[in-house]
């Protein structure tokens, strides 16, 4: 027996799902169940109690799939990150999201982890944190009597991940103007969990750089924006030294907690090639 | 509770507790013991089975969510005595060595191949990165895979 005895609720409808994430007490969401129910396995081995109600959202249709209208990308939170992977994203900034799929974990995990579960889950070290922070994504949540919460991604990231609502799905808008790199960095050759991720978005003017917003994982404290570094950037203009010139204005509360001097150095590297990359395609 | 399902075409109705795990089910339940388990934390991929056409690992995949799904396993790939092109290719092309990470590379490999009968070499190495070789026999996995492809295309 791999798990502890515990109760699998399988609501059919978002509403359904919402109450019952409302009412259950002593439960967990289970989206994916690739964080989850390793956790749960392993405190188990620990003779630590895990939850007794398991809410999966396995069978909500509703809360399944990707819609791209007029300028707006909609991610469902049950997707699977290999779906977000193959589906044909609008040519531009979003295809950033690529990226963040290919890069997370094993390929049978792809299938199984969901956009929601990552976004959600609690775990500080997750990817799509930082990229929703600079894509300036929306997340919506539905409580319990259909009412429906929207939070910037940064928000959600800054209130520790939490919500008394379910989370249903998140809004991206398409930018013409917007360039966008994506960095991460795993914590070991044979541990494939990230140490870091980070994702720069800007908006560019001729060379010019405005609206930067730069999501930030460095895996102890949730996503978050580095406004210091976006300031600087947002006086800037794409030139050749212009990732070098960035690293100067690098805050210690974000890059230096915890870290070894190896994940600064891979800090100050990632940065340094995402700003290039995006100053390389003006 | 009571659990409907659908394993290689076949349905069992079976009384599953919530906290049963896929892989559980398939081999103490069923026998099923194709599916082997190893590290059950998602780091071998020896588990991997096939759910509605897409490599999953079943030791993190409770049995009761997966009610409604086409779940495929080893067992179901072979069509009596005549092997799947996949599992012939692995034969041919000498993949096997202690094979106990084959089933889950070879059902890996089928879901690949029922998508993309001619992959690339990153789209093989994309498609097999959950599944650990301890023998580190890639070369002639890959191989097998890429035979198994002109094979499917074929017959197609």
């Amino acid at each position: 027996m791999l798990l502890n005895p515990l109760t699998l609720h399988l609501p059919k409808t978002p509403l359904e799902a919402a109450k019952l994430y409302k009412e259950l007490e002593d439960s967990k969401v289970l989206a994916g169940g690739t964080f989850l129910l390793n956790s749960m396995k392993l405190l188990k081995t620990k003779g630590t109690k895990t939850a007794r109600n398991i809410l999966s959202l396995a069978k909500v249709d509703d809360l399944k799939g990707i819609d791209f209208k007029g300028d707006t990308l909609t991610i469902k939170a049950m997707t699977r990150i290999n779906e977000l992977f193959d589906y044909s994203l609008p040519k531009g900034h979003l295809e950033i999201l690529h990226t963040v799929c290919r890069n997370i974990s094993t390929n049978p995990i792809r299938n199984m982890a969901t956009v929601g579960g990552n976004l959600t889950c609690r775990y500080t070290w997750t990817e799509m944190g930082a990229v929703m922070i600079a894509l300036e994504a929306k997340m919506h949540f539905l409580g319990p009597d259909g009412k429906e919460d929207i939070l910037t991604a940064e928000d959600f990231f800054k209130n520790a991940a939490r919500s008394e609502k379910l989370f249903t799905h998140v809004t991206i808008k398409t930018n013409p103007a917007a360039r966008t790199a994506y960095r991460r960095v795993r914590k070991t050759l044979h541990v494939d969990i990230p140490m870091l991720a980070i994702c720069v978005k800007t908006e560019i003017k001729g060379k010019q750089w405005y609206n930067s917003r730069i999501g930030i994982n460095n895996g102890v404290a949730f996503a978050q924006r580095d406004p210091v570094l976006e300031a600087f950037l947002d006086k800037s203009s794409s030139s050749s030294g212009l990732g070098e010139q960035a690293l100067e204005y690098l805050t210690a509360t974000i890059y230096d907690t915890r870290s070894s001097e190896y994940k600064q150095h891979m800090f100050r590297v990632s940065l340094r090639s995402a700003i290039e990359e995006i100053c390389k395609s003006t | 509770m009571q659990v409907n399902l659908t394993i290689n075409k076949k349905l069992y109705t079976l009384e599953l507790k919530g906290h049963e795990t896929l892989m559980e089910v398939l081999r103490e339940h069923l026998s099923m013991t194709g599916t082997k388990t190893a590290c059950q934390e998602t780091e071998c991929g020896t588990c991997t089975v096939m759910i509605n056409g897409k490599a999953v690992l079943s030791c993190i995949t409770l049995a009761a969510n997966a009610q409604g799904d086409e779940i495929t396993t080893i067992e179901g790939l072979a069509n009596g005595d005549v092997l799947h092109p996949v599992q012939q290719a692995y034969v041919d092309c000498g993949s096997v060595q202690c094979g106990f990470c084959i089933p889950g590379m070879i059902m890996s490999s089928v879901a690949l191949l029922e998508k993309n009968p001619q992959p690339t070499q990153e789209e093989i190495e994309y498609a097999l990165d959950g599944n650990i070789c301890r023998c580190a026999g890639y070369p002639k996995i890959f191989e097998a895979v890429r035979e198994a492809g002109k094979k499917m295309k074929s017959e197609n």
